[in-house]
């Protein structure tokens, strides 16, 4: 850990870098950054709000004089600590790095800075007849930079994908200060698929400055469902049942009784609160394709004794719909001052089960737990209501949270499909997978920051390391031909 | 030339441990169908994946699939289509899963199910020195940990021998149809592409535009009209996709931003372009005329590997040299894969 004359040299030398407005340096406003949106809270040695490329390089070069550790953080909305600083290091805040640089609708692509909200792009694109398609949750206040390193998704990605699929090129300042662009505006591109790496690495790997993202033509007609059910799974299997049928909706959102009523009593989009649970689906695609879909989820719900099938007439009722959805999680306030939200993804069929166990969890430890999900992709979000300053209650939420992580992977999932590993499930890293396959991760990472700079102790557990593989490489060095890099 | 043909993953592992102990360097092997592709590489041994086969898990409700990277395209097309899905990539019959990830070429349908190397979630991959490495999750969507997956999509076998993989698949379109125009060019394939919500392709050819639509009957119908209200259009009944150029001996798959396809192919008279992709086939003659391409392509901030004859990836620039090098350290730290394939 650097001392505090080392870091008092270092914000000197970024105050002369990038200006003493963008360094920050007072005590109270550095505790501001303490954590981002998880529960875990860090301490920022340095504060710094870069604005272009440039000022990144320099943030590096001082980082590595003074060997610092560097956290990046976009907006700070992240839920599993990946922007939480560990150990005093350097944050680098990207949010004001907020240009759309270029909007290139004939090449179907545009630029944007890192500090780009997510919602703020789709509404430039919208008048072009253009989207950028994932949309999560938090997209009216995420970023792209932070899109970019969680690999999020939302509930348009069952059909469109995530972000991954979103991102054609990265441009990143690595550890060293060296500025790469990775993938290109072309559909392939030299080398390793470095781009394909970086998206999903929660800031491990470098600094994003900007991306280059794919725009995805406004579909010609959309159609949104709102379905209950008496039963919760009778709902989810309604799920399969959509997808058995050969039909790939743009969108299917679960949500349970307990959800349903926080919104209803939030927006008043006329939800049923009488219901166990209800799928909001969405079809999208050309005219005829959507009543096609429309006629297939029909059907599949019938077979699952749905109650009401309601239709949205138009803009208006689908648009009240969808803010009830993604208003989830403002609406929870109403039932407790605290929640914790999770992140798990399992095979859509085990969606039944695992819900059920989820119940019984919570049962367990006298928790509330309501269910507002990416059922689609059997993507679970189970919302833990609390008052933390009640003794005990945050233990209890951590052990049910425990055993939520444990019957996820038992079912065959994963332990994020939107979220990340950050600081939070790291050390559940072994339960998916072996020490060989982290080492290799470790290695991979070490790649690109060779000297463990970037946003150390994320992701990976203590344990995971780059063995001996790099010292053999480096044993056979100079036995290749010169300009050959394999 | 020695030959290894394991039959299950850990004889993979022994296989290169021993290999990477000896110094044997090492092709790796399964249809033999993108073998051209890549730089010329001296290796004493290869290694085929054709016997590792096995279909792993397959439940079409997930709209995934896991099976061993040495299957067969035709065999995995038979089993999806029991399914009543497919993994839509469009190669050929005898190339295997794993040659199809390892070479991450274009999915021809690109513009209406995505490309391949999204469709790749899990796999499990021996490393040069004989390590099982498996990353990803047999789930949709996941971020858990670092996806090894990723750089294994057109490593070109030079990281490690892909055993397994799990594909996100997608439901067999319910009918398709292949349209093709009297008139080609780049402009007539734009034109096309915007006049057409979501077909599946536009390919742009010197002397015709050929259109693949798929979907729901009602749909096709409906895109067949917005084709025909932009240009006059015949349905074609030849197999889909064309095989490109057979006569050639030597064909490059070219990519540049789709926006560039026109400045790229002016005065060429030969081609097929994935407009609104970016991918394009270009026969060359020779070597010399390949290289005047590459110089365009180049000129365009695009690649022009060679898929078909000799004169592997060309010399293009590759981002963080460093980077790249230490990745493939890592994981074939004895350097027996495929020395100088990638670069």
């Amino acid at each position: 850990m650097p001392t505090t004359p080392d870091l008092e040299a270092a914000r000197a030398e970024l105050v002369a870098a990038l200006g003493a407005d963008a360094v920050l340096n007072d005590p109270l406003a550095l505790r501001l950054y303490a954590r981002d949106a998880s529960m875990v809270e860090g301490s920022a040695g340095l504060v710094a709000f870069v604005r272009s490329t440039e000022d990144v390089v320099a943030c590096m070069r001082v980082a590595a004089r003074y060997d610092v550790p560097v956290v990046p953080r976009g907006s700070g909305t992240g839920l599993a600590g990946a922007a939480t600083p560990l150990g005093d290091p350097l944050l680098v805040v990207t949010s004001k790095m907020d240009r759309i640089i270029e909007i290139r609708t004939e090449g179907r692509l545009a630029w944007v800075e890192p500090g780009v909200f997510n919602l703020d792009l789709a509404t430039a694109l919208r008048p072009l007849g253009f989207t950028y398609a994932p949309d999560p949750s938090s997209q009216q206040v995420s970023s792209i930079g932070g899109n970019v390193n969680t690999n999020a998704g939302g509930p348009h990605c069952l059909a469109y994908g995530v972000t991954s699929a979103h991102v054609l090129a990265v441009d990143v300042v690595l550890s060293d200060g060296t500025v790469e662009r990775f993938g290109s505006e072309a559909p392939a591109a030299a080398g390793y698929d470095l781009r394909g790496f970086v998206v999903g690495s929660e800031g491990t790997l470098g600094i994003v400055t900007a991306a280059c993202v794919r725009l995805t033509p406004l579909p010609p007609a959309v159609r949104t469902i709102l379905l209950d059910f008496a039963d919760v799974e009778d709902c989810a299997r309604t799920v399969s049942a959509i997808v058995a049928r050969g039909v790939v909706p743009a969108a299917i959102e679960m949500m349970d009784q307990g959800i349903v009523r926080a919104v209803e009593a939030f927006v008043h989009a006329g939800y049923p609160t009488e219901a166990a649970a209800v799928l909001l689906v969405e079809v999208d695609g050309i005219d005829a394709a959507v009543d096609a879909q429309t006629r297939e989820v029909e059907a599949a719900a019938r077979e699952h004794r749905v109650g009401t099938i309601r239709v949205a007439a138009d803009e208006t009722e689908r648009a009240l719909l969808w803010k009830g959805r993604k208003s989830a999680f403002g609406a929870i306030a109403r039932i407790a001052p605290h929640y914790h939200l999770h992140d798990c993804v399992v095979p859509r069929t085990k969606l039944a089960e695992v819900l059920a166990g989820v119940y019984t969890i919570a049962a367990r430890h006298d928790l509330i737990v309501t269910n507002v999900f990416h059922a689609g992709d059997g993507n679970l979000h189970p919302l833990f209501s609390f008052d933390r300053t009640v003794p005990g209650t945050l233990e209890r939420v951590l052990a049910a949270s425990d055993e939520l992580v444990r019957l996820c992977v038992d079912a065959g999932g994963a332990l994020s499909g939107e979220h990340g590993i950050g600081l939070e499930k790291r050390d559940f890293m072994p339960l998916v997978f072996t020490a060989t396959d982290l080492d290799a991760q470790a290695c991979l990472r070490s790649a690109f920051d060779p000297e463990g700079r970037m946003n150390p102790k994320k992701i990976l557990p203590d344990g995971a390391r780059c063995g001996d593989y790099a010292a053999a490489a480096l044993a056979r060095e100079g036995a290749l031909p010169e300009g050959t890099w394999i | 030339m020695d030959l290894i043909h394991p039959h299950a993953k850990r004889d993979v592992a022994v296989a290169l441990r021993e290999a990477s102990a000896d110094g044997t360097r090492v092709l790796v092997v399964g249809g033999r169908q993108h073998i051209d592709k890549g730089n010329p590489s001296d290796v004493d041994a290869e290694l085929w994946t054709t016997l590792l086969d096995d279909r792993v898990a397959y439940d079409p409700a997930e709209m995934l699939c896991v099976v061993e990277a040495g299957m067969r395209i035709r065999d995995l097309r038979s089993m999806l289509a029991e399914g009543g899905q497919e993994w839509p990539v469009d190669a050929p019959d005898d190339a295997t899963v794993g040659g199809v990830i390892a070479t991450g070429g274009p999915t021809i349908r690109q513009l209406r199910v995505g490309a391949m190397r999204d469709s790749v979630v899990e796999t499990e991959v021996v490393t040069g020195d004989g390590r099982l490495v498996r990353s990803g999750a047999r789930t949709v969507k996941n971020v858990t940990g670092y996806d090894v997956h990723r750089l294994l999509t057109g490593s070109l076998g030079t990281l490690g021998v892909i055993v397994q993989a799990a594909l996100k698949v997608r439901p067999l379109p319910k009918t398709t149809r292949t349209l093709a125009t009297n008139e080609g060019g780049v402009e007539l394939g734009r034109r096309v592409l915007g006049a057409v919500p979501l077909p599946a392709a536009v390919l742009a050819e010197p002397d015709r535009v050929v259109v693949r639509l798929e979907g729901w009957p009602e749909e096709v119908e409906e895109q067949t009209a917005s084709v025909r209200s932009a240009v006059g259009a015949d349905e074609v009944d030849a197999p889909f996709p064309p095989p490109p150029f057979p006569d050639a001996p030597i064909v490059a798959e070219a990519a540049v931003a789709p926006s560039k396809l026109g400045r790229l192919l002016d005065g060429i008279d030969r081609y097929r372009a994935m407009v609104g992709v970016g991918f394009v086939w270009v026969p060359f003659a020779d070597q010399d005329e390949l290289a005047g391409f590459r110089v365009r392509v180049g000129e365009l901030g695009g690649i022009a590997p060679v898929v078909r004859g000799p004169g592997g990836l060309g010399a293009p620039a590759v981002p963080a040299p460093g980077v790249q090098r230490r990745i493939k350290d890592a994981m074939d730290p004895a350097g027996i894969l495929a020395p100088g394939r990638m670069g």
